[in-house]
């Protein structure tokens, strides 16, 4: 069953990206990307990020985020991953020392929130 | 009625004359009065027909141009945090945009109204000073055009539009963005007082005979009153620019606080003109209202007389509200008390003339085409403008609205509806006197409608984005104050608004066909005197006025002056001329033998607009040069006035003779002198006031007057000089011998004798150890010396300019007009400096 | 959308006693305006497409005599009058011992001093106004620099802070919560992005927290407090109780307890910290500090770990 479905959803994606190669979305399990979206609002990711729905700032410390949801690695190091993005959202530096990105004051639900929303930015 | 000027107004019972005109009188009045043929001359041309349209175009375009600003300001707001305009340029944006508005829009496109129908309003052939019409026309277009063109080089001006010192100051605004402003805007203000001068006197002296005051058309009433505003108003900000300036070239200390000065002192003057400047701009079109609407409802305007009563009364009490702009600032209770009335009070003329505009329509039957959509819209606009206005002179709303959202609402349904409803009115109700073709009424209509839904659709919810807290003057805002929402409506808003400017531009493309020598003539059956049929020559002949409506009160009089049957129906000696009548009761005075086109007064504009330009990029080299070559064309371009007459009078129609040249107080050069002292006068007096106000902020700064000596010299020194001005004219006319010589040796000596005072006051005080970049005393003190200087400099310049004539020959007891006015300047140049040395030497208590 | 979210604007939803008669005033204003456009639309009406018998009684330079003087003439002086009681009564002097506060408007942010019962500056601090709850606090209102004006739209109108002179107003918040303000001189640069917030506790809260404020940092053994020295901060930043004693820039002794960030505008957290420290000049363009690309990530971890701990 397991098997027949993953084949049902792996069959067209895998025709799709014949056609024009493509990354398959990721998505956090009951995690509410909307709330995410309002999570990076309210914290102000914005002020390091480019973050396509945040209008201001554009803060450019940090890497833009257009696209993170296709993107292959996190920093450059940690495969991008649901678990590890939200792990990584709220403790960066545990994952990657020396990054400029600090801890941030969210709980493990706000975290996965906010992976879900940033898995909803594709490419451009 | 009593005669003014001993003319038997009895004569006037002999027109219209009777029996056949003489054979080639038209051809030589046609001829007189040629339109320009080769390309050059549609540049030297100074009929107001030509300058008039000119003029017009000039202000619509600058309008467009604002406009358009206005459109990516309110493209960059349509969303909060949006990064369209960066900060820097939205900053120099919106200061472009008000002050565009306001200089280069507001005041010249009623000034240009003027120009255009002033003279056919009057009965004139012309204003009586074409030249200096066409020299504010030429300098107001070509410096405008290079201030607005310092956005595209990010060199524009980002202090706001009225500047508020520190901000603007050298500290603050270290690049020469505000100095575009400072200088920039003082050419525009010389191109206004130009125009105001001779609107004045365009209205006072070139009436038809027997249009006296109770028979003077209403817009020429509101001209007149907005030329006075200007007279009186405009000083204050050039004298508050000169100061500004002062502080930021040479570093003299008038609002900076460290060294005694006061950045309030900047606020009292700009608001003294500011707030004026906004009756300026509205009683021009309120004037146009009141002849459109009567017009519109084919019936005389109820309440004529109120109506001029409160135009009036709205000219007087305007002067005593400019602190109203204040009232967040700290005054003292009782200034804020007197503020509150007094802003309230303005507000009653405005009234009169809303409900005397109702009482019309209801006598009449409106017409709704399109002169009288925009008269009905703007009122209703303008109504709720005057509404908001009254919320914002009480000060406890005030002290919420002020600086907010809900004060650009506020002001701009004000000036929509009070000026520019209004001027599209009149540009739709006087296109067939200057276009062959009438403008669309069906687009006339869908630009109405979509210009009435546009404004208030982008200027409704503005009163909402002020009471949510948003300031104005912002390049943006933060996403979470819920301000998206009107802010994206106000946004579609102006973009409809913008739509229907466009339309009217395309309009104006298929159907505006000027200088033509048949136009469109009287469709709406309007009653004043620019539907009689007319030329470049104006009228074929001028009309008595017996009425305030003359054409409907004479239906037959259109055809009598097109036959020549008025008053002077030529142009003897192939001059141009016009009559000169007297103030009170238009009897006719001198024939006034009208200027004819010429390059100099161009050139004047091109290196007056030039020095000041030129000036601001800091290359002072190449400015002295444009500024002495200004100096030059002017000089050359007044040469050819005052020349000799080939007979000393005119007939002007059934054996009427008058005189074609006067002298003293009748003159029309003397009236233009006079104002300009006025204006003189009140730059002096305003920099009086602030000499006081400095001093009472910092009395503790301020330092001795050098001894009284040199006081009593100085004064001496020149009352001798006003002495010899004051003799100078009457040596002339008394002298039998030599008369000529000694009047121009008077005023050499008078002109010397003033210089010399001046220099030697200067130097007093820096014996003194007076610095004017240490203290605010230094400061204003070698600003009063310094205005004066500049006065004594023209002055010596003008008595080089005498000698000059004499040396030609051109100095005679026949004509003492230009000596009669050289004079008067010397002596208000004496008086002037003299009563600043009393101020600066005996206040505050020091020398005695 | 949620059309209401904007309801009631700031201006109409008064939070003290020095807002509230503006208010009132406010509402007075609007609904007489109206009343008076609707009748004047309704006399226009009436004159362009009323029947004949109307129309005529409009049609006298009586109307002119009743609509623009004498109906005016009242109304005006009637509001005049209220509007003059109501400016005197808020203009009270302030009694002797009301609390009071300078608030210095800064090129593009709020210096903030709690002045001690002598008027000395006791506290520093920035961009934020703690004020106890059910008593009037006096704000002394200076410049530094150009002029500002000082606008919390809920808790009173706004006053210009003019160089060379000191203006006062009195604000009272009559129950705990958060009122934002603004700038609302236009004062160059980024002046829509010169944010404040009051902050009204209840009078023991207060206490407290003017306890705590006045304490100076604590020695930190954080590396950041390294970093920060090193770095230069105190150049323009003071920490009390360290080195730092710069004062072209905020007080920093407690500012890991602020709620934002570069004068109003953003949260603060320990992320926003290290975005501001890293690259201010991309979040509020023009402010006068310097964005700072030589900073390690590790750096700006450590700093702005070591700030967001300074509660």
């Amino acid at each position: 069953m397991r098997f027949l479905s993953a084949v049902s959803l792996t069959v067209p994606v895998v025709l799709a990206s014949c056609a024009e190669p493509e990354y398959p979305r990721r998505t956090v399990a009951g995690a509410d990307a909307a709330r995410g979206l309002e999570l990076v609002r309210e914290t102000g990711c914005a002020a390091c990020h480019d973050i396509p729905q945040v209008r201001w700032p554009k803060g450019r410390s940090g890497p833009p985020l257009a696209g993170i949801g296709t993107r292959p690695l996190i920093a450059g190091r940690i495969p991008n991953q649901p678990d590890a993005m939200g792990a990584f959202i709220q403790d960066a530096p545990s994952l990657v020392p020396g990054t400029a990105m600090p801890a941030m004051p969210l709980n493990d639900r706000q975290a996965r929130d906010v992976a879900a929303f940033l898995y909803t930015l594709d490419d451009d | 009625m009593t005669p003014e000027t001993g003319f038997d107004t009895r004569k006037y019972d002999r027109f219209p004359s009777q029996g056949p005109r003489p054979e080639g009188e038209l051809e030589e009045l046609e001829a007189a009065w040629c339109p320009p043929r080769r390309a050059g001359e549609w540049i030297t041309a100074i009929n107001n027909n030509i300058i008039g349209i000119y003029y017009v175009g000039a202000a619509m375009l600058f309008f467009i141009l604002a406009g358009t600003l206005a459109l990516l300001m309110r493209t960059q707001l349509a969303l909060p945090m949006a990064g369209i305009l960066p900060q820097e340029t939205y900053n120099q944006i919106f200061t472009m945009h008000g002050t565009v508005m306001m200089f280069l829009f507001a005041v010249p496109a009623v000034e240009a109204l003027a120009v255009l129908l002033l003279p056919q309003i009057l009965g004139a052939r012309d204003l009586p000073f074409p030249r200096l019409g066409a020299y504010a026309f030429w300098a107001y277009l070509i410096g405008g055009l290079a201030f607005f063109c310092s956005l595209f080089f990010g060199l524009a001006p980002n202090g706001g539009w009225f500047m508020y010192p520190p901000l603007t100051g050298k500290t603050y605004s270290p690049g020469i963005n505000a100095d575009f402003w400072l200088l920039g805007i003082g050419f525009i203000e010389i191109s206004a007082i130009a125009g105001a001068i001779e609107i004045i006197v365009g209205v006072l002296k070139t009436r038809a005979p027997g249009m006296t005051l109770d028979k003077l058309p209403i817009f020429a009433w509101a001209m007149l009153i907005f030329a006075c505003m200007i007279i009186i108003a405009f000083p204050s900000i050039i004298l508050a620019t000169l100061l500004l300036e002062l502080e930021r070239a040479l570093n003299w200390p008038f609002f900076d606080p460290l060294k005694g000065g006061d950045p309030m002192l900047w606020q009292h003057l700009f608001w003294f003109f500011g707030h004026p400047e906004v009756y300026i701009i509205f009683l021009p079109a309120a004037g146009a209202m009141s002849t459109i609407i009567p017009a519109m409802a084919r019936t005389r305007l109820v309440g004529h007389s109120l109506v001029v009563m409160a135009m009036l009364a709205t000219g007087f009490i305007s002067f005593g509200v400019w602190a109203h702009h204040m009232f967040t600032t700290g005054m003292p209770q009782i200034s804020i008390n007197y503020f509150s009335a007094a802003s309230m009070a303005v507000s009653l003329p405005a009234g009169v003339q809303v409900f005397a505009w109702i009482a019309t329509i209801a006598a009449g039957k409106m017409r709704f085409s399109t002169p009288g959509l925009f008269a009905v819209g703007g009122l209703v606009i303008f109504v709720m403008g005057g509404l908001s206005g009254v919320m914002v002179a009480m000060v406890p709303f005030d002290l919420q609205a002020h600086d907010s959202y809900f004060i650009v609402a506020h002001l701009h349904y004000v000036l929509i509806g009070g000026m520019v409803f209004p001027l599209f009115a009149a540009i739709y109700y006087w296109f067939p006197m200057s276009s062959s073709r009438t403008l669309s009424e069906r687009w006339g209509r869908w630009i109405f409608w979509l210009m009435f839904a546009g404004h208030n659709i982008a200027f409704l919810p503005m009163h909402l984005s002020g009471l949510m807290g948003m300031p104005r003057r912002v390049y943006t805002y933060l996403p979470d104050a819920d301000l998206a929402l009107p802010n994206i409506i106000s946004t579609i808003g102006a973009f409809l608004f913008g739509l229907a400017v466009l339309l009217w531009v395309i309009d104006m493309f298929r159907n505006f066909r000027p200088f033509g020598r048949r136009e469109v003539g009287n469709i709406h059956d309007g009653p004043g005197l620019e539907w009689l049929p007319s030329d470049y020559y104006s009228v074929r002949s001028i009309p008595v006025v017996k009425s305030l409506y003359p054409l409907w009160d004479q239906p037959e009089l259109a055809e009598q002056v097109k036959q020549g049957r008025w008053l002077l129906p030529g142009a003897k000696n192939g001059e141009r001329q016009t009559l000169v009548t007297s103030p009170l009761n238009a009897e006719p005075q001198y024939v006034l033998r009208i200027a004819r086109p010429s390059p100099w007064h161009v050139f004047g504009a091109v290196f007056t607009a030039g020095f000041f330009l030129i000036l601001t990029v800091q290359a002072y080299a190449a400015a002295v040069v444009s500024g002495v070559l200004a100096v030059f064309c002017i000089m050359r371009w007044c040469w050819s006035l005052d020349m000799p007459h080939k007979r000393r009078s005119t007939d002007i129609g059934e054996g009427i003779r008058l005189p074609n040249y006067v002298s003293g107080s009748s003159g029309h050069g003397w009236w233009a002198m006079v104002l300009l002292l006025i204006v003189s006068g009140m730059v002096c007096l305003l920099a009086a006031f602030s000499y006081i106000f400095l001093w009472s902020r910092r009395p503790d700064l301020w330092q001795a007057p050098p001894e009284l000596s040199s006081l009593i010299l100085n004064v001496g020194l020149l009352a001798a000089a006003a002495a010899a001005s004051l003799l100078a004219p009457k040596v002339l006319r008394q002298f039998r011998k030599r008369a000529e010589t000694m009047t121009t040796v008077f005023v050499l000596v008078g002109a010397t004798l003033a210089g010399v005072a001046i220099v030697n006051e200067f130097q007093a005080w820096a014996v003194q150890g007076l610095d004017p970049e240490i203290s605010s005393q230094g400061a204003s003190v070698f600003a009063l010396l310094a205005w004066s200087a500049v006065f004594c400099a023209i002055s010596a310049l003008m008595a080089l300019y005498l000698l000059l004539r004499r040396g030609f020959g051109y100095v005679s007891p026949d004509r003492p007009t230009t000596v009669d006015v050289i004079c008067l300047f010397l002596t208000f140049t004496a008086v002037q400096a003299a009563l600043s040395i009393l101020l600066i030497r005996l206040f505050p208590g020091g020398g005695l | 959308m949620d059309f209401r979210s904007g309801w009631p604007p700031p201006v109409l939803d008064p939070a003290g006693p020095f807002a509230g008669p503006l208010t009132t005033v406010a509402w007075v204003l609007f609904v007489m305006g109206l009343a008076v456009f609707l009748i004047v639309v309704a006399v226009l009406g009436v004159a362009l497409f009323g029947p004949p018998r109307f129309r005529r009684s409009l049609q006298t330079e009586r109307l002119v005599w009743i609509g623009g003087i004498a109906f005016p003439v009242v109304v005006l002086s009637a509001l005049l009058v209220y509007g003059l009681a109501t400016t005197a009564r808020l203009s009270d002097a302030a009694d002797e011992g009301e609390m009071r506060v300078r608030v210095t408007g800064e090129m593009w942010w709020w210096r903030v001093a709690y002045l001690d019962t002598e008027g000395r500056e006791a506290i520093q601090d920035a961009n934020e106004v703690h004020i106890p709850t059910g008593q009037p606090v006096v704000i002394e209102l200076e410049s530094a620099d150009v002029i500002h004006s000082l606008w919390i739209p809920r808790l009173g109108g706004k006053t210009d802070m003019i160089p060379g002179r000191r203006n006062f107003m009195r604000i009272q918040a009559d129950t705990p919560g958060v009122y934002t303000g603004q700038c609302a001189e236009y004062c160059g640069g980024p002046h829509a992005l010169m944010g404040l917030v009051v902050i009204a506790h209840t009078p023991e809260d207060y206490d407290v927290w003017r306890a705590r404020q006045a304490q100076p940092a604590p020695l930190s053994s954080l590396p950041g407090a390294q970093t920060f020295t090193a770095a230069g901060c105190g150049a323009c930043h003071t920490i009390r109780g360290t080195s730092a004693n710069g004062l072209a820039g905020p007080d920093l002794t407690h500012v890991g307890s602020r709620r934002t960030l570069g004068a109003g505008i953003l949260p603060n957290n320990q992320g926003t910290m290290a975005g501001w420290i890293s690259d201010s000049q991309a979040i509020k363009p023009g402010n006068r500090m310097p964005s700072y690309p030589v900073m390690t990530g590790q750096e700006l971890q450590d700093i702005s770990a070591y700030l967001e701990s300074l509660k």
